[in-house]
């Protein structure tokens, strides 16, 4: 039960990265490959506040500060990064946000306060299934809501075609940024949560390995579909355990059979399992009215 | 009358050691309808670049309604009320064709993110208003039918009128119009002139517009500029541009017998 529980709350967490990093490179269309670091930002910030300085209020109010310092703070480092990166476009944008990742990797492991190389330790366990999914709730809610009004429109106009959308009055570079920093906002919530679910963090817990998964993921599910972020996180936090589970060969051959199942789907279907579409529930409920 | 919406002084435009465009002036007044000409690699869409931001002049001054617009980024021209179509169609082709048309409304909305992200009152009245107005647009250009649509979907005339539909949509006061007929055949270039010329009386613009097809610009156009090597060569209206030995020598080239 607590395997599952545990299971569960991964996927959760890995939903919200997925979700905010397709913000930013499905919808506003710009390679990143930096989320690790604002999600190390947030759970590192995120520990330090519940170890060094908590409020002296109830636990779960505490936990709702403790995201709010994390996310906040990946944001702010998410405006740092964003400012000279956005300037970049395509390859050069992903390698340098790639480096500020493992920059911000290496300044940690260099910190002392945070056990550097040790790892953050005794995380007070404020954060449980319950809270992590209503963070869920929350990203999807915020981030597809802003995605239906006139800045999620200018950000989409982006990925489609940047000069057109300059022509039309629209900021690009401005829009570029809001989606970076809302992205990376909601990169160090989850990172908050992380820690305060694992109790214990370490550097290497978010290298550049985990941007890449966290890619792969919003590929997987349809880069621009909110969707097949959420779908794609869940598929792909799931898939090795339940090859673990599959008995003793499926199991030592378990990475060999992800990692071809992941080219699999990518020949049969390359723009993902939802394309750019969404789930709808009520055009579907329509559908089948009708 | 007032002076020209639009004036460039001496534009000039270098690439390199390559002259794209050369001491080029323009000047379009109120409702007028202009068109430049002149053959391939002329520097005609290196003009519409300039005028709108994309590139900024080597030399020389564009004036925009007496404002210097040199430095300007392509956002501010189209809020100073400059909106282009390209040669090459650009619409936004993942998005339903009234997004497209939504979108062009961006610099009139003034609700925040956060009262997007809450659905406030100010939001809701905010895009019910843009959304009849683009359905407003999108009735004139005959494609309220195909709003849903995504724009990729549509076929390549209608791409071409949305494209128009979509620069009108920022309410500009002067349009510019690159190749608006490009592969278009001879009865929707003939509808295409109509247009024209409809738009131009009824949004109460000036139209500056590059064409190749000499018909539509004959017929559309009351002052022609022409433009060869980066150079001007001619102005004037339709019948003193066809008669011009300059601009026949441009695009046919000289007789060695004389």
């Amino acid at each position: 039960m607590d395997y599952l529980a545990h299971l569960t709350l991964n996927c959760g967490i890995f939903i919200i990265l997925a979700v905010s990093l397709n913000l930013i490179n499905g919808m506003a269309g710009q390679f990143s490959l930096g989320h690790a670091g604002f999600w190390a930002i947030g759970a590192y910030t995120g520990a330090a506040f519940s170890t060094f300085a908590p409020l002296p209020i109830p636990d779960w109010m505490n936990l709702l500060v403790g995201c709010g310092v994390g996310g906040i703070s990946a944001s702010i480092a998410g405006v740092l990064i964003g400012i000279p990166c956005l300037r970049l476009r395509g390859d050069y944008l992903a390698i340098a946000t790639l480096g500020f990742s493992e920059i911000i990797r290496l300044i940690i492991i260099n910190m002392d306060v945070v056990g550097g190389p040790r790892g953050f330790t005794n995380i007070p366990k404020w954060a449980n299934l319950g809270w992590v999914y209503l963070w869920v709730v929350i990203t999807i809610l915020v981030i597809s809501n802003l995605m239906k009004g006139t800045h999620g429109r200018a950000i989409i106009s982006i990925r489609e075609d940047e000069i057109a959308a300059e022509s039309l009055g629209i900021n690009t570079f401005k829009y570029k940024l809001l989606a970076f920093v809302v992205g990376s906002g909601f990169a160090g919530v989850a990172g908050a949560l992380f820690a305060y679910s694992q109790q214990f963090i370490h550097p290497n817990g978010f290298n550049f390995l985990w941007s890449v998964i966290i890619l792969l993921m919003i590929i997987l599910g349809g880069l621009g579909s909110i969707t097949g972020a959420v779908v794609g996180a869940i598929i792909l936090t799931l898939l090795p355990e339940v090859l673990r589970l599959m008995g003793p060969t499926i199991s030592e051959w378990r990475m060999v059979i992800y990692s071809l199942l992941l080219i699999l789907l990518m020949l049969w279907r390359p723009q993902g399992i939802f394309g750019k579409h969404e789930f709808k529930i009520f055009s579907l409920i329509k559908r089948l009215k009708t | 009358m007032s002076g020209p919406i639009l004036h460039t002084k001496n534009i000039t435009m270098r690439f390199g050691g390559l002259m794209a465009v050369d001491q080029v002036q323009l000047k379009v007044f109120k409702n007028d309808l202009v068109g430049i000409i002149g053959p391939n690699g002329a520097g005609k869409t290196t003009v519409f670049n300039m005028i709108t931001g994309i590139y900024t002049p080597s030399a020389g001054e564009i004036i925009l309604q007496d404002k210097n617009i040199n430095n300007e980024r392509a956002y501010t021209i189209s809020k100073l009320g400059v909106a282009r179509t390209f040669q090459n169609i650009r619409l936004f082709k993942d998005l339903s064709v009234i997004d497209n048309i939504r979108l062009a409304g961006h610099q009139k909305l003034t609700y925040s993110g956060i009262s997007s992200i809450l659905r406030t009152k100010n939001f809701k009245e905010q895009e019910e208003k843009l959304t009849e107005k683009a359905i407003k647009l999108l009735k004139i250009f005959k494609l309220e039918d195909k709003k849903d649509f995504l724009a990729r979907n549509l076929p390549y005339g209608k791409q071409r009128r949305l494209e128009i539909a979509r620069a009108l949509a920022t309410d500009p006061k002067l349009l510019l119009l690159d190749e608006p007929a490009a592969g278009m055949n001879p009865k929707e270039t003939r509808e295409l002139s109509d247009l024209i010329i409809w738009l131009r009386d009824y949004f109460k613009i000036a139209i500056l517009l590059i064409e190749h097809d000499m018909g539509l610009v004959m017929n559309v156009c009351e002052r022609i500029y022409v433009l060869d090597y980066g150079k001007l060569i001619a102005e004037g209206n339709p019948s003193e541009i066809q008669n011009n030995p300059k601009v026949i020598e441009a695009y046919l080239g000289t007789s060695e017998v004389d």
